[in-house]
């Protein structure tokens, strides 16, 4: 086995702060607009696949848990290189980076394009990618746990966007929701599959694991967290299904962010270019998280500074935002980058357990028989 | 420390930075409050915008300018060649139909609002009678700015429940939907006012038919609920049980407000298909003429019952003509949807099924009060 990640207290975190890490990392660009993606297969039913897919995050997460244990203090690409021996174990090392980093710049590119659709036709990518990246270098240069208190904020000062689902309901009309489970069980589960780009970010509990204090005390915050996102999956697919139509539906490209184009106070006229700004402050653990992530696996390949790495890494990203322009490019992106991560975070974590269960069992005897010899 | 402090530098530059973006002042702007679509020769349509211009020295202007384009967008820009100012569409209130343009199909410009974003999803939708660039240019001699007007106008009338809600959001929800299908107000010039004089009713993108405003209680009381509300009606001869009345008379003039109402709908027999429609009102009455003694409890009971029979009679002439030219502006086809499993209801097939419906009206009507005078 290799070693564990040696670490000073000072860099641990407490298993509490997991609820927030894993609900941050989750909660992204992705619920601006994923009802129309999932109703499309799924139709009025499409609140099941939502359902689905959280039970699902909980069955991977208990997978990924009992596989973590095993290792005691490590994290994935630890396991990976334990498991793979050194040359296949870094080339899945070496995926897995370039997996966070395609994961982080989707993020970013999204919500430019969100930004630009809603707000700034004229502005130009590159300005906003590299106001955006800027802001995640200087949480990266604080290390985890100032990436950790970004993700705590985010949660605490983005709660008061939840109560503004309430305002649809006035022309919401629950018939829309019957019958149930009339469609057949297979496009139930396909829709569910296309949640898989709006519902990741739970996989960073492979790498931040180690960085917990107290281990045996994960599992609460971890499901809390996971639970917490599905309900409001849930919650936004219920109104969106009651209060579109099917075919308007259908045809809202972001339909979150149309839901609050309803909303009016007399102080503020239209209330979506706010809930647009402000989910800069939503998107940025999701980014942030990545990045770490992505630095964790560099450390083991190279021996690559911080800094060095962060910059790097921002540097390609802003590349590739030059390079993603249109709508349709970005969308392709997004297609492939979710059929990919749900191989990534759906199907390997639960077959990499039973790897590891047999490969632990193998070495201890290995290790009883040399003792015996 | 210092590295901070190097991208602390960046980020507020890059902040400031940000003030570089174009910038709408209002008084560099014109504010577009009013559209209105008119169809114009050769396949091109006939934009009337009505511009309100900010001015901080003098008093604001309205501009109601009419241009012919291929496109919507076209037209803005052909009103912006005639303007000082920028137009924006941000401020928009209302979007007018002209009636000739309504009977063809509106999915147009459902679709250009709804995928600009500058436009919101709450702007109220109608439908002109006639042609909408005489009825916006005509000087009207109390009416300064007639954007301005005609928003305030649909808007208290939605408010108080006389007018049946159209915003872009609902008659998109409608339009898109199966086996529903939208309704809009109908706005016409009546001498020096502004009026709004009906209902229009489409089926599908077309205008079908059209229904008297004062039939707008009856529309909205099948659609949804009431809150607020008031109505009169008159009950005729045959409808009054002779009991009640103190001395003889042809017909009875009633008014009720602070209406509440909720409809419930079942699904009888999905093959007819037959529906019941049960409606509970609960109000308070204002007027009788000529008298009815409300002391009495027996009689009170009869004047409910009459009026059940008279608004049930309404509403079931009310569907009967949306029947006839196929335009379930109710929702009766969301309804079925929702309950017959795999129907696989299109909007034709709703259509052919929406003739021959038959629906079992009943009204539950219960007088919660009169007035402070008997």
């Amino acid at each position: 086995m290799t070693k564990p990640i040696q670490l000073s207290p000072k860099d641990m975190i407490s298993a509490y702060l997991l609820f927030f890490i894993i609900h941050g990392a989750q909660v992204g660009v992705g619920i601006q607009g994923f009802q129309r993606i999932i109703y499309i297969d799924a139709r009025q039913d499409a609140w099941i696949s939502v359902l689905i897919a959280g039970i699902a995050t909980h069955i991977v997460t208990f997978c990924m848990i009992k596989t973590l244990e095993i290792y005691g203090s490590n994290d994935l690409y630890g396991i990976q290189i334990d498991i793979f021996g050194k040359w296949i174990g870094n080339l899945f090392n070496l995926m897995y980076i370039v997996y966070c980093f395609v994961a982080c710049f989707s993020v970013l590119r999204n919500y430019i394009e969100v930004i630009q659709a809603w707000l700034f036709p004229s502005i130009g990518t590159w300005f906003l990618s590299a106001t955006l990246l800027i802001i995640i270098i200087y949480a990266f240069t604080g290390g985890l746990r100032v990436i950790v208190g970004v993700s705590f904020f985010s949660i605490i000062l983005s709660l008061w966007i939840l109560p503004m689902l309430a305002f649809p309901l006035k022309y919401s009309t629950a018939e829309s929701l019957f019958p149930i489970l009339e469609n057949d069980f297979r496009s139930i589960l396909k829709g569910a599959h296309s949640m898989t780009f709006t519902i990741i970010g739970f996989e960073i509990l492979n790498i931040v694991y180690p960085f917990i204090k107290d281990k045996e005390k994960i599992r609460k915050p971890v499901h809390l967290g996971l639970l917490l996102s599905t309900l409001i999956y849930l919650a936004v697919m219920l109104v969106s299904i009651t209060y579109y139509s099917g075919g308007k539906l259908v045809k809202t490209i972001w339909a979150t962010l149309t839901l609050f184009s309803f909303i009016s106070f007399p102080f503020v006229e239209r209330f979506e270019f706010i809930a647009v700004c402000f989910w800069m402050i939503i998107i940025l653990p999701n980014m942030c998280f990545y990045l770490w992530a992505a630095y964790r696996g560099a450390t083991r390949l190279w021996n690559i500074s911080g800094v060095k790495f962060v910059w790097l890494f921002s540097f390609f990203i802003f590349i590739c935002s030059l390079v993603i322009q249109t709508r349709t490019q970005i969308n392709t992106m997004n297609t492939i980058f979710g059929k990919v991560a749900f191989y990534v975070v759906f199907v390997y974590p639960i077959l990499l357990w039973p790897i590891a269960l047999l490969k632990k069992n193998f070495t201890s005897k290995k290790v009883k028989h040399n003792e015996q010899a | 420390m210092n590295k901070l402090k190097v991208t602390l530098v960046v980020l507020l530059s890059l902040f400031f930075l940000y003030g570089c973006v174009q910038t709408n002042i209002l008084d560099k702007v014109g504010l577009t409050t009013l559209v209105g679509y008119d169809k114009g020769s050769e396949h091109k349509i006939e934009t009337t915008a009505v511009i309100r211009e900010v001015n901080p020295e003098f008093q604001s202007k309205v501009e109601v300018i009419t241009t012919e384009n291929d496109t919507s967008k076209g037209n803005r820009m052909e009103a912006n060649r005639r303007l000082s100012k920028k137009i924006m569409v941000g401020q928009m209130r209302v979007v007018l139909l002209g009636e000739e343009l309504a009977k063809e199909d509106i999915r147009y410009y459902l679709d250009t609002n709804l995928e600009n974003a500058d436009v919101s999803n709450s702007i109220y939708m109608a439908v002109v009678e006639g042609r909408t660039a005489p009825f916006l240019t005509y000087e009207y001699k109390d009416i300064d700015d007639i954007g301005q007007h005609i928003y305030k106008l649909i808007e208290q009338n939605v408010r108080q429940e006389f007018m049946i809600n159209a915003t872009l959001h609902q008659i998109a929800h409608d339009y898109y939907s199966i086996g529903k299908d939208l309704a809009m107000p109908i706005i016409k010039r009546d001498q020096e006012f502004v009026e709004l004089s009906g209902v229009a009713l489409f089926k599908g993108g077309k205008m079908v038919s059209k229904l008297p405003a004062k039939d707008s209680f009856y529309v909205k009381i099948v659609r949804d609920t009431f809150k607020v509300g008031l109505y009169e009606t008159i009950l005729d001869n045959d409808d009054i049980p002779s009991k009640i009345l103190q001395k003889p008379t042809d017909k009875i003039t009633i008014a009720f407000d602070a209406i509440h109402s909720n409809r419930e709908l079942t699904l009888v027999d999905a093959k007819k298909p037959e529906f019941d429609l049960d409606i509970n009102i609960r109000s308070r009455v204002l007027e009788v003429f000529p008298d009815i003694n409300q002391g009495d409890r027996k009689s009170v009971a009869e004047l409910e019952k009459a009026i059940e029979k008279k608004i049930s009679k309404e509403i079931a002439r009310v569907i009967a003509h949306s029947q006839e030219v196929e335009s379930d502006i109710f929702g009766f086809g969301e309804k079925y949807r929702s309950i017959v499993r795999h129907s696989n209801l299109t909007r034709e097939k709703w259509h052919k099924l929406y003739k021959d419906m038959k629906v079992n009206v009943n009204v539950k009507f219960v007088i919660l009060r009169d007035g402070v005078f008997e």
